[in-house]
């Protein structure tokens, strides 16, 4: 199994510990992993929201790098996996707007074929490695540890482009199960983290972040598990900033999913890792540091 | 309020707003909406209304396209496979040739066409990637994404008009 690895900018940015984890637990799994080069912005919703043209184009680029590679794309970010995979699917289907993004691909010596697919981690690790194989993998599984999940929204909406997951959700569940953990059912499990009204309305992007985290601390949970940047960044991050507005403890250490498979696989998480965690890792970490 | 009256096709002529066509006004993005259970400002269903009966101004100028968290949740539910979350996207395309963008937005947009990107490594997060042994940086292609958004004129579309709304 070999990908064109997009990394994206938040994560190599903000959220190493996401990199690294992904970086030594995949080719455990037998996933290899070729880094994209001369990749830009995937142009997420902020971009989508000033330009159409500008949107596809940056999004077609990138595909067009892993069409030159002849690998499908592996993405760990839900907003980015969003705007490849719908690109992606307008492109393949409507020829006009083919031939005019292609017109202005030309000026960089790019062509827009349609030959690869986009994925997702949570696609790759369910489908292409498959449940059995990452539980296989599981050397000091996590027992009786409750997990909340966060698939986050693009993950899985709109249902008509995902073709291939079910519902996010439910893979997302079964792979963190694979883990040892339990997974508890929470209300609003599918809503958003609030993170696309980051830097447009923080004060609804934090009411809305607030309102998950009152769900998800009644189910008892003791900890979160998402595969969304943005999420991850919702969720660790926003408990501050929700403790400082409305002075509110939620105290729900946040992992990525790939940071829970790592540990469970018996690697440790380094020093940096575990404090690039503003919500302390404590409770998860006990006997394995 | 002025009324005009071809606003509805406006929408429906701008990529992905061809979605408020079909609109029946049920109500069932509002109901599924995470915004509109917040804040009374928010309500998907009177935005389409809005939009079908020509209010034109009062949609474009305010802070009702910038409410939105694109989660899709009304896209799933709409009865009719109508895109109310997509039509959004027609809608700011439309708020922003009017001047109407948040700063949050603008920022990210300039980044983009500075470095090919929304967002960019600190100092310091270079420095941990490097104990960390990653790669240092990646290219990022900006000389491509500098051709491609001057054929597409991204910065006129965010530059010609200075307001910048908090």
């Amino acid at each position: 199994m070999k990908y064109a690895f997009y990394v994206g900018c938040l994560i190599p940015a903000r959220e190493i510990s996401y990199e690294v984890s992904v970086r030594k637990v995949l080719p455990e799994l037998g996933v290899e992993l070729i880094d994209m080069q001369g990749t830009n912005c995937c142009a997420p919703f902020s971009i989508q929201s000033l330009d159409y043209m500008s949107w596809i184009a940056l999004a077609a680029r990138n595909l067009c790098i892993a069409e030159e590679m002849g690998l499908d794309i592996l993405t760990l970010c839900n907003d980015c996996y969003e705007s490849l995979l719908m690109v992606n699917k307008i492109l393949k289907e409507d020829s006009d707007l083919r031939d005019r993004v292609n017109a202005i691909l030309s000026e960089v010596d790019k062509e827009f074929k349609g030959k690869i697919e986009v994925k997702h981690l949570v696609d790759v690790l369910y489908r292409d490695v498959g449940v059995d194989r990452v539980k296989d993998s599981v050397r000091e599984p996590f027992v009786g540890l409750k997990v909340a999940t966060q698939p986050g929204c693009h993950l899985s909406k709109p249902k008509r482009i995902h073709f291939g997951l079910r519902r996010g959700v439910e893979e997302l569940d079964e792979l963190v199960r694979a883990t040892g953990s339990d997974v508890v059912d929470y209300d609003r499990k599918e809503m958003c983290c609030g993170g696309p009204l980051r830097g447009i309305n923080d004060e609804l992007a934090r009411q809305v972040a607030r309102l998950k985290l009152m769900h998800i601390k009644a189910s008892g949970a003791d900890c979160i598990v998402t595969v969304c940047p943005f999420c991850f960044l919702e969720m660790d991050l926003g408990q501050l900033e929700i403790k400082r507005r409305f002075k509110e403890d939620y105290n729900l250490p946040v992992l990525h999913f790939i940071e829970l498979l790592r540990l469970a696989m018996g690697m440790k998480l380094g020093d940096l890792e575990i404090k690039s965690h503003r919500v302390p890792l404590n409770n998860i970490l006990r006997d394995r540091l | 309020m002025s009324i005009k009256s071809d606003f509805m096709h406006e929408v429906a002529n701008t990529p992905r707003g061809e979605g408020i066509l079909l609109c029946i006004q049920c109500g069932r993005c509002s109901s599924s909406c995470p915004v509109a259970r917040l804040t009374a400002e928010h309500n998907p269903r009177r935005l389409m209304e809005m939009i079908i009966l020509g209010l034109r101004s009062d949609v474009v100028k305010g802070r009702l396209p910038w409410y939105c968290l694109s989660c899709f949740t009304c896209l799933d539910r709409c009865p009719q496979g109508g895109d109310v979350g997509e039509a959004m996207f027609a809608i700011r395309n439309l708020a922003v040739r009017e001047g109407n963008v948040p700063r949050g937005v603008i920022l990210q947009a300039r980044s983009l066409i500075r470095t090919g990107r929304v967002i960019n490594p600190t100092r310091s997060s270079l420095i941990v990637r490097e104990k960390l042994g990653l790669v240092k940086e990646q290219s990022t292609g900006i000389a491509d994404v500098k051709r491609i958004l001057e054929k597409t004129g991204l910065d006129r579309i965010i530059g010609y008009r200075r307001t910048v709304k908090e």
